[in-house]
């Protein structure tokens, strides 16, 4: 029995969808965050894996999931700044409790 | 462009540069105003004057075709024709709106809207002019709605006495009836004949290329506009209502002028009227019919400026009358005379109701002593509408009755003699109530103020003379200028001249007998006629019956047309309404602002998408 | 044969732990599992022959992004007092369409079934072709990177920062 392709991408999927999962859920906005980041590596195994059984040996999906790492990285800083600001100014962590816009 | 069609294009420019100045200085210096519009009429006499002059030489059509715009086939051009007619015309306008203007600075001295009520005027004289200058339909209807407008203005110049804001709705108004039949009777000629100008719209009718039936409803539906313009019954019932209006205005525009533009613009189109022997009858018949009807109503009525209007009308009836037998030239000669015996006794009538303050003749009395010159005028202006020799009045009424005796009608000449004998007999009473007798008010009446006295003076020598122009004995110039050869013209008559001249006197010296030497007491007469009197009184209750059928027609139709509105349209208006709030309820229920609950549709919408692709 | 032990074994251990990431109570807990199932993901980025890549999974993901977490985690939980406690809503919309979604997904990838064996490294040291790619063929794109980390950079310290001006 040997791995091919469609098992990364059927456990990336999976992941994928846990992430989501969580994402609807979560009502605390770090836990959102932790969702996303959840999706973010699901995305990534599919990145690679695919790379992997291309002809040239997966460099180019290597590269690329190194970027989006460095996007993941990027979004949850500020994220995680944001959620800080607004917990210091209305003690508030959980994202249906932010809606200063609504009204 | 010969020099005489140029001045005739300047006559009507000159009110309106009047007008211009005068409305827009009419605030602060009314008397800039009153000064502007006086020297533009004045301009304008003189010019129309010397037109009148060229005509006379050497009569003959002269145009002017200034091409406005075209579309199509349609051609509008704002073309004006000069002949003997228009030029007629022009002096009267011109002479009477002079005098008018001028006796109204007496008239209206110390009136808060003095510079306005200069601007109308000056814009009626350019409206009048317009309208009887212009050679096509659209000239006319622009000059003829704008002499309505002007009429509305100065009906309802003290608008803020009710009773005159809704005179001037109700002349507005009741015109409109009958400008309705005028516009569609425009529109169809123009549709038939293709065409708008005057001359070439008679050539066709008269070239016979049209049904008789066909030719007879056109003339009908423009007649119309007459009867609303002219007061003519059915659409009288504006005119005694005018005069809420200042006197000077009841003097210019509803008695000599632009009540007169039904009888002139009958007379342009004559050509067309001419066609139909259908449409004549029905004038004539029209004609008699209002002539005394409203001089029955006029011996009723206690209203110095009423009695006068009501003769308006009547003597409005005589011209139509004229027109409809035939007798072109002598309703356009009443027309003349009656305009300077109906300014003059308007203007008494408001020399008198400067000096007493009420327009009540029982009221007066005595007023001959005390206003030698209003009486003497007034006194002509009275001879000259009752026809009696050798005033003005005689001569044209006699035309009139000549010509509806040569007819073969005779019931219409029969008729216009019953007219003859009540219009002394109203006007005696008139003059014998207002002038004779002992003074009845604690009255302080004196004498008007020169500017006032001038033009009564000028039209009493008017009214006394002009009658002789048209006079059998010296040669009827004015006939024979106007209609130079078709018509025949009749000579000197004896028995009509006797006939009319003895009813006349019969009626006058009737009204002497009651109101003068009171041999029979005025309120003997009245009990006698009972009923009569009543109904005389309140104008065959015409104002009354309209009333009803207002109500019972209008009132109907507009409580379904209120029902509809309120339950069918009102309810497919809030059917929407409810309709979108209740479906933004539904909607809104998905926008709860929770970026998770759009997530998870999201997702569902990514597994619908997925189903659809794959499976 | 041992491939395909270690692969459910990996993906078994990755699902478990990101399922308890998104379910457990604790916030503490989750953030815990999280650095788990992103130290498998590694892992598994290892078995790919992405070494360089495993790497960088361990240092930033982990060694970063985890932490930083963990410490936000803290800091609201001290000023409030009370345990971060993750409450839930739409669980069983959110379980099922998740569910369906994956399901959706492993039927059409099946369908699509490809069986041929992955492809042998391209080079021996993917690590120093990485890094010559980063720096040569790439290098625009890895600029950009560097450029939108450092404005997250300066634009969470002025998020947070311009706060506390505004507190004095």
């Amino acid at each position: 029995m040997t791995i091919t392709l469609t098992h990364y991408l059927i456990l990336g999927a999976a992941l994928f969808c846990l992430g989501i999962y969580g994402a609807i859920t979560r009502k605390n906005a770090i836990g959102i965050l932790m969702s996303l980041e959840l999706v973010f590596n699901a995305v990534n195994i599919n990145l690679v894996a695919a790379a992997r059984w291309q002809p040239d040996g997966g460099l180019r999906g290597q590269l690329f999931a190194l970027f989006v790492i460095a996007a993941a990285a990027a979004e949850s800083v500020l994220g995680l700044a944001i959620i800080l600001a607004i917990y210091r100014r209305r003690v508030v962590v959980n994202a249906d409790e932010m809606d200063l816009m609504k009204n | 462009m010969p020099e005489q069609v140029l001045a005739a294009v300047l006559i009507p420019l000159f009110p309106l540069a009047a007008f211009v100045l005068a409305i827009a200085v009419s605030r602060r210096r009314s008397v800039l105003s009153a000064a502007a519009s006086i020297a533009g009429i004045g301009a304008a006499f003189l010019l129309s004057l010397w037109v009148l002059r060229g005509q006379v030489l050497s009569p003959g059509p002269l145009q002017a075709d200034i091409p406005w715009l075209a579309a199509g086939s349609i051609r509008i051009s704002m073309g004006i024709l000069v002949d003997p007619l228009s030029s007629l015309m022009l002096v009267i306008i011109t002479a009477v709106s002079l005098l008018v203007q001028v006796y109204s600075l007496g008239y209206m001295k110390g009136d808060l809207g003095f510079g306005r009520f200069f601007s109308y005027l000056s814009l009626f004289s350019f409206s009048m002019l317009t309208l009887v200058l212009a050679d096509n339909f659209i000239l006319l209807y622009m000059g003829w709605e704008l002499v309505g407008l002007c009429s509305y203005l100065l009906i309802g110049f003290w608008y803020q006495k009710p009773e005159a804001a809704s005179a001037a709705k109700k002349a507005f108004v009741v015109n409109r009836v009958g400008d309705f039949g005028f516009l569609i009777g425009i529109l169809v000629l123009s549709i038939l004949s293709g065409t708008l100008s005057y001359g070439e719209a008679t050539r066709f009718i008269a070239g016979g290329s049209l049904a008789p039936g066909q030719v007879t409803l056109i003339a009908l539906l423009l007649f119309c506009g007459a009867i609303g313009k002219s007061g003519q019954f059915p659409l009288h019932v504006w005119l005694p209502d005018a005069m809420e209006g200042p006197t000077p205005v009841s003097a210019l525009i509803h008695s000599a002028t632009m009540v007169a533009a039904g009888v002139f613009m009958v007379a342009r189109l004559y050509g067309i009227f001419m066609t139909s022997a259908d449409a004549l009858r029905v004038i004539a018949s029209l004609g008699a019919f209002t002539a005394v009807f409203a001089a029955l109503i006029a011996l009723a009525q206690d209203d110095i400026k009423r009695i006068l209007a009501y003769s308006t009308i009547s003597q409005l009836g005589y011209m139509m009358l004229a027109l409809g037998v035939g007798g072109y030239a002598a309703g356009m000669f009443h027309l003349t005379t009656h305009a300077a015996f109906k300014t003059l006794l308007f203007l008494g009538a408001g020399s008198v109701i400067h000096a007493v303050g009420t327009n009540d003749i029982w009221k007066m009395g005595g007023l001959g002593r005390r206003m030698p010159v209003t009486a003497i005028t007034f006194f002509i202006a009275v001879l000259a509408i009752a026809g009696i020799f050798p005033v003005s009045g005689f001569w044209s009424k006699d035309e009139i009755l000549q010509a509806a005796r040569a007819s073969g009608h005779l019931e219409l000449y029969i008729v216009a003699l019953v007219t003859v004998f009540l219009t002394g007999f109203y006007m005696a009473r008139l003059f014998f109530v207002a002038f004779a007798g002992e003074p009845r008010a604690e009255s302080h009446a004196h004498e008007s103020p020169v500017v006032m006295t001038v033009p009564l003076v000028i039209l009493g020598v008017l009214a006394a003379g002009l009658g002789l122009i048209g006079s059998p004995l010296l040669g009827q110039d004015i006939q024979r200028f106007l209609a130079p050869v078709e018509e025949h013209i009749g000579g000197l008559n004896i028995a009509v001249l006797v006939q009319s001249s003895a009813l006349a006197v019969v009626g006058i010296l009737a009204a002497v007998m009651v109101y003068g030497l009171r041999i029979v007491q005025p309120e003997t007469l009245r009990r006698a006629a009972g009923p009569v009197y009543v109904v005389l009184k309140h104008k065959f209750f015409i104002d009354e019956l309209y009333m009803a059928l207002v109500r019972g027609l209008f009132f109907t139709t507009t409580a379904g047309i209120a029902w509809f509105d309120r339950h069918v349209v009102d309810g497919v208006v809030n059917f929407v309404g409810a309709a979108s709030k209740w479906g933004g309820d539904v909607v809104r229920r998905g926008v709860t602002g929770k970026v998770q609950s759009y997530a998870l549709v999201v997702v569902w919408g990514l597994a619908a998408a997925l189903l659809v692709i794959f499976l | 044969m041992a491939d395909a032990v270690l692969f459910y074994a990996l993906g078994g251990l990755l699902l478990v732990s990101a399922a308890l990431v998104v379910t457990v109570k604790n916030i503490f807990h989750a953030a815990l599992y999280l650095a788990l199932a992103l130290f498998v993901v590694a892992a598994i980025y290892v078995t790919l022959g992405a070494y360089f890549l495993a790497a960088i999974q361990v240092l930033v993901y982990i060694g970063a992004v985890v932490v930083l977490a963990i410490f936000v985690i803290n800091l609201t939980r001290t000023v409030t007092g009370a345990p971060v406690t993750l409450s839930r809503r739409w669980v069983i919309p959110a379980a099922l369409v998740s569910a369906l979604t994956a399901c959706l997904i492993a039927v059409a990838l099946l369908k699509a079934a490809d069986s041929s064996p992955a492809s042998p490294p391209a080079t021996a040291d993917a690590t120093a072709a990485i890094g010559r790619g980063l720096l040569g063929q790439w290098v625009l794109p890895f600029e950009l990177v560097s450029v939108l980390l450092l404005s997250s950079l300066i634009a969470s310290i002025a998020i947070v920062g311009k706060d506390r001006e505004e507190e004095r």
